[in-house]
Parts: C-alpha cells; sequence; structure tokens
C-alpha cells in the first residue's frame, strides 16, 4: 500500500515536471515563431469604394497596400491588411472602427477626411490603438485633447492655409484690393482652411468673399448650386476663386461652368482637390502636403515609383498615406524585434518613438511626432495645371 | 438683369430634369396609387448607360461617329433600356404585391432603390465618371445674349424636354394607350370589366415613365458631367417634390412641378444661399401640404356619401 502511494507520487510529480517542461518548451516554442514570423494584422480606412473622393481614397488604399509589400520584404514580418471604405463619411467610418476596434489588428491608417478622424478618434483613444492618417489636416484635431492616438503624417491646415495665402499674396494672383472669392463645402476640413485663409487675405487688402455650397449634393441640385455661385457671386472685380474642397470631381464641374458662364478667373484647390485624372482646369494652383515623387533621385521614392507603376495614374495622396502605413509597419517590427508580440499597447508606444529620417522618408521631412501627434517637421507643396492638365510642381514660397 | 436671365436659364434647365422625372412618378401613381421611391435611381441608371454609350465610341476626346448620332444613341438606348428595368421591376417586385396593403410595396420601392444603387456600385464601382461633354460639345456652341451664355447643352434638354412633355400629352390624350391608362388610373376594376388589359397598361406605364427617366439621366450627365450611383437619390426626391406640389397623378401638374421646383432652387441659389435651397424647396412641399394637400393641378379626393 505504502509503496503504491510512494509509485503514485512519484508518478504525479513525473507528470508535472513533463507538463511544466513541455509546456515551457512549447511557449518558448510559439514565442520563436511569433518573433520569426511577426505576424499581425492593421487596418487601412480609406474612401475607396464609396462617396465622392473613390479616386483619392483607392490611391490611398495602393500606396498602403505597396508600403506593406515593401516593409514586409525589408523586416520580414508577415503583417496583413484589413481595408475598410468609409466613403468620407464619418457615420460610415464610425461603423468601420467599430469593427477594426472589435477585431485583431493592432493599429490602423487612416482615416482621410477630418470630419471622420472627429468621429472616430475617441473611439480609437479609448481602444487605445494607434491610427495615422495620411490626409485629415484640421488643426482641432492634434489640440482638442479628444484623439489621444491620433497621429498624422502631413502638415495640418495652420501650415497648409498660411502657405496659400501668402503664395496668393506674394505671387499676386489677384490684383491688390481686388476680390477673392473662397467657397466652402460646408465640411469640416473646407471651413478650417476658409477659417485660416481669410484673415490673412483680408490683412492684405483683399476683400474676402465667403460662400457655402453643399457637398453632398449631386446632379441638378449640386449644378444649381455651382451655376448660382458662378453667376451671382464671380463678378468682373473677382479674378480668383479659392475652393478648398474635398471633391475633386466637383471643383471640375465647377470650374466647367465657369468656363460655360465665360468667366475668366484663376481656380486655386486645396489638397481635397488634387486629383490628375479628375481635377484638370489649365492654369489652377494645386496645393498639397505630399510631394511629386515621379521624378525624385531619392532611392525610397524611386523605390515607390517602381512598386505604384501596376496600379496607373496617381496624385500627391498615395505618399503620405504610404509614409502612414510605413510607420505602422516599422513600429510593428521594432516590437517584434525587441523579443514581444504585437499589442495595440506596445504599437502604439512604438508609433511614438518613430524617428524616421529626411532621407528615408517620402514626405521629403524627418517623420517625428510630437505629443499631440503632429509632425515635428512640417512642408506644404504647391502644383500649378499647364494648358495640356498636367500638374506641374511648383515653389510653394 | 444679367444675373437674373442666367439664373432663369439654369432654372429652367434643372427644372425641365425635374419635370421629366416627376412624370415617372405621376403617371405611376396615377394607376397604382403607388409612390414608386426607385425612380430616381432609374434616372442614375440612364446616366449610366449613357456614360457606357461614350465610351463605347471611343470616348468624350476620341468619338468615332458624329455628334448628333451619339446623343440620338444615347437618348433611344437609354430610354429603351430603362423602360424595359422598370418594366421588369413592376413585373417581379411590384405585381405580387398589387394587392398587398399599401405600405408593402412602399417598402419594396425603397429596396429596389437601395438593389439599383447597390449593383451599380458593386458593377461599376463608387467611382465619380465625368461625361466631359465639353470635350465633344465645346462651350464656344453657346448663344451669348447680353452677357448670357446658354450652351448648346442646355437647349438640347429643354427642347427635348419639351417634346417629350408635349408627346407624352398628345399619348395620354390621343391614343388607345392613353386612353386605357386613363381607365386604369380612374377606376382599375372597372376597366378590367370593360376588356382593357390592366396588367399590359400598367407595364406600359411604367416603360413610358422609365423611359422618360432615362433620357432625363442621359441630358443630366451631358449638362453636370458628375454622375455616380447615388445621383439619383436627391433627383428623385426633389422630382417627388416636384410631383406632389403640381399634384401628384397629374401630368400637366408634374410638368409645372417641376419647374417650379427648378426655378425656386435656382433662384434661392443665386439671391439667398445655396445653404438654404434645399430648405425653400422643401418648405414649399410642406406649404403646399399645408394648403393645398391635393397640388395645384390635383383634384381633391371624391367623398363618397
Amino acid at each position: 500500500m505504502h509503496l503504491r502511494r510512494i509509485f503514485a507520487g512519484a508518478l504525479g510529480v513525473m507528470a508535472l515536471a513533463s507538463v511544466t517542461v513541455l509546456g515551457a518548451t512549447g511557449s518558448a516554442h510559439v514565442a520563436k515563431i511569433a518573433k520569426a514570423s511577426c505576424s499581425t494584422s492593421i487596418a487601412v480606412e480609406a474612401p475607396f469604394a464609396t462617396g465622392p473622393a473613390t479616386q483619392l481614397g483607392l490611391e490611398q488604399l495602393h500606396f498602403a497596400q505597396l508600403a506593406l509589400a515593401m516593409a514586409n520584404k525589408a523586416n520580414g514580418t508577415h503583417i496583413t491588411v484589413g481595408k475598410d471604405d468609409t466613403g468620407l463619411n464619418p457615420s460610415l467610418a464610425t461603423t468601420r472602427t467599430n469593427s477594426i476596434i472589435a477585431s485583431k489588428a493592432v493599429a490602423a491608417v487612416g482615416p482621410a477626411g477630418s470630419q471622420e478622424v472627429e468621429a472616430v478618434g475617441p473611439l480609437f483613444a479609448k481602444a487605445g490603438m494607434a491610427f495615422i492618417s495620411g490626409s485629415a489636416t484640421l488643426p482641432a484635431l492634434a489640440t482638442s485633447g479628444a484623439n489621444t492616438t491620433f497621429f498624422r503624417v502631413v502638415p495640418d491646415d495652420n501650415i497648409q492655409g498660411p502657405n496659400d495665402a501668402n503664395y496668393i499674396i506674394k505671387h499676386k494672383l489677384a490684383p491688390a484690393g481686388s476680390t477673392i472669392l473662397i467657397v466652402d463645402d460646408q465640411e469640416a476640413y473646407s471651413q478650417g482652411l476658409v477659417a485660416v485663409m481669410t484673415p490673412i487675405l483680408t490683412a492684405a487688402g483683399y476683400t474676402v468673399n465667403h460662400q457655402s455650397y453643399n457637398g453632398t449634393d449631386t446632379g441638378a441640385t449640386l449644378q444649381s448650386d455651382f451655376s448660382s455661385l458662378a453667376t451671382s457671386q464671380v463678378s468682373a472685380t473677382t479674378h480668383l476663386v479659392i475652393v478648398p474642397w474635398q471633391s475633386a470631381g466637383n471643383a471640375q464641374q465647377f470650374g466647367q461652368t465657369l468656363q460655360q458662364q465665360g468667366k475668366t478667373v484663376t481656380l486655386f484647390g486645396t489638397d481635397g482637390t488634387d486629383s490628375p485624372g479628375q481635377f484638370v482646369i489649365p492654369g489652377t494652383y494645386v496645393s498639397n502636403f505630399g510631394p511629386d515623387i515621379s521624378t525624385s533621385k531619392s532611392p525610397v521614392d524611386k523605390a515607390i515609383v517602381k512598386g505604384i507603376k501596376k496600379y496607373g495614374a496617381y496624385g500627391a495622396f498615395g505618399v503620405p498615406t504610404w509614409e502612414a502605413t510605413t510607420v505602422v509597419a516599422n513600429a510593428i517590427s521594432s516590437v517584434c524585434k525587441a523579443g514581444k508580440t504585437p499589442s495595440r499597447a506596445n504599437v502604439l508606444a512604438a508609433v511614438r518613438k518613430t524617428n524616421i529620417s529626411a532621407a528615408n522618408s517620402a514626405m521629403g521631412v524627418p517623420i517625428k511626432f510630437q505629443a499631440n501627434g503632429d509632425l515635428v517637421a512640417k512642408a506644404g507643396y504647391l502644383f500649378h495645371i499647364d494648358s495640356k492638365g498636367n500638374y506641374v510642381e511648383v515653389p510653394d514660397k | 438683369m444679367q444675373i437674373f436671365i442666367q439664373t432663369l436659364v439654369t432654372g429652367i434647365v434643372t427644372g425641365c430634369l425635374y419635370a421629366l422625372i416627376a412624370l415617372g412618378y405621376s403617371m405611376v401613381y396615377g394607376v397604382l396609387k403607388l409612390l414608386n421611391f426607385a425612380h430616381g435611381d432609374l434616372y442614375m441608371v440612364g446616366a449610366f448607360v449613357g456614360y457606357f454609350a461614350i465610351q463605347w465610341f471611343g470616348g468624350a476626346t476620341a468619338l468615332i461617329i458624329p455628334v448628333p448620332l451619339l446623343i440620338i444613341f444615347m437618348m433611344v438606348v437609354a430610354g429603351l433600356g430603362v423602360g424595359a428595368l422598370g418594366v421588369a421591376i413592376e413585373r417581379f417586385a411590384y405585381r405580387p404585391l398589387r394587392n398587398a396593403p399599401r405600405i408593402a410595396p412602399l417598402i419594396t420601392a425603397l429596396g429596389i432603390s437601395f438593389i439599383l444603387e447597390d449593383s451599380v456600385l458593386l458593377l461599376f464601382g463608387g467611382f465619380t465618371r465625368n461625361y466631359n461633354a465639353p470635350a465633344f460639345l465645346p462651350f464656344r456652341q453657346s448663344i451669348h445674349i447680353d452677357g448670357v451664355n446658354i450652351w448648346s447643352v442646355q437647349i438640347i434638354i429643354v427642347v427635348v424636354s419639351v417634346a417629350m412633355m408635349f408627346g407624352l400629352r398628345e399619348l395620354v390624350n390621343r391614343t388607345l394607350f392613353g386612353k386605357s391608362m386613363r381607365a386604369v388610373a380612374s377606376d382599375r376594376e372597372a376597366a378590367e370589366m370593360l376588356g382593357i388589359n390592366v396588367d399590359r397598361t400598367i407595364a406600359m406605364t411604367f416603360f413610358v415613365g422609365s423611359a422618360m427617366a432615362g433620357v432625363a439621366g442621359v441630358m443630366s450627365g451631358l449638362a453636370f458631367g458628375q454622375i455616380s450611383n447615388i445621383i439619383g437619390f436627391l433627383a428623385g426626391l426633389k422630382a417627388f417634390t416636384a410631383a406632389v406640389v403640381g399634384g401628384i397623378g397629374s401630368i400637366p401638374g408634374a410638368m409645372i412641378g417641376g419647374l417650379v421646383i427648378g426655378l425656386c432652387e435656382s433662384f434661392s441659389s443665386s439671391y439667398v444661399s445655396s445653404q438654404y435651397s434645399d430648405l425653400i424647396v422643401f418648405a414649399i412641399l410642406i406649404a403646399t401640404m399645408l394648403v393645398r394637400p391635393q397640388g395645384v393641378f390635383g383634384q381633391p379626393p371624391l367623398q363618397k356619401v
């Protein structure tokens, strides 16, 4: 009986020891695999399937896919991407964000529009999940305190707005003392830029005529808006019309309405209208936060240009999204290199520590974030549409 | 004065398009007492048919057929195609519900609207496409009157719309189909007892109404350029407002209602603000409902005593 007890006890100890040893070996093995493969997923939120900016959304999606492919190859990671169409619509963005938060994604790229970030920022903050936008430029997104996990790789409107206004003044795009018409599309992004540009232009002696149209209008109603704006607001003393809109297609339609009514004014669009496939009114200026990398000598830019060729024509919207995706991918890689499994918390911490030199950045500036998620270094870019509808980069000062 | 005339031109052009769509609403309501909320999406489908016709003939900048021929082709194909789609919708979605409570076909109409929108989204993507009509109908082909430019496309829209409206009036007033339609609208059971093929009459009504929406879609694409799967919603809503203001079920009412809505929208955008144009248009709808619920040309319902 006693021997049997000893034997049973010995068996129990051996079994326990075996389980412990096997478990430890197994854990080490799993950790080794995780470290080797560094597998995880991220989400890309962009308006690539619905809404008024699908062209730009698709460009963002393609550049994000390219960035991930390049980063996976360079870092030896296996990061997959979930594609979430937001339609540039805060309500749809909220729905998509909730499903991203419920998924295993450790970080997100996007969303594209400032109004979308306003809607989803607190959700990401609550989930402790980093999200990096390549195009949301409303200054308050970083300063409001509501979006604690928000980052952006583009300068905000406090850079773009004054840059544009000062360019107009310096290069006399409108004769001194004349009227400048500025039209917002009733979205946060558009109204933010108007608020920044108007006082600068007014202080320079221009009369600023601020009008609005409903950016969600379509068809005959939209045309009615544009015809009326062109008819009643573009007078003989109006030489410049600023269109800080999110829809390049609408800007094109407005430009054609002006042409149809025989109004000869210069248009000045902002990043939302930057779409070489859609907005091609000759003589127009278009500012953007992303550079033209098509002729760049930088190895990074050359690699992007080569990789993106298969997706067709692109504008200046893709590059910032490439950069945003690269930041996320590098953060995940750094977590894996530190021997940890990527989680929302450690990826967020790694994103905060991002430090990419100007030489390795497609944005032409170092990528390093302030505490509020804004870039430390900021630059703007300007394009002029020539008589053939091509975008030609010009110095923005 | 220049602003006034240019605004008037814009109002008439948009009003003509609303009127064409509103006619379909009115005709269908006349015979079935159904608010066909999918009607605006038929207009959207027509716009897409026109767009693909342009691409089929080489694209806006490299057309391989003369422009007048292209425009006629686009309108005919869109009219026939969308008309046939309207008939199919009636046959498979509304006819089985003809004797169901009125809420059932109404909900079905909303469902059909979403199906059409999302089908176009799935088939062709959410891209905003552009007819780029100025490439083959340049702005220099305009009439200039005292600083006001009237583009050839705007003239085409007004001429074709007026011709179609008068054609429809003749069809309703002077043909056997028109008589059948009026009989079905007046009393469906009595019409059936008199030997009128009600099913065929209703199908023909759907065909004509949908065809007009299809042609309106093509003209909208020519004039405004941008088309997408969502353009039908707002246009349909405005046209519905036009039909109600004019008197739903009344053909002259739909024509006048369309023009009233187009002009109100245009003048409120020019002289008040485009921010308030929708508010003004829908305020007119509410005011009409309060003051004259049957609309300007509508008949008050008969009270059987």
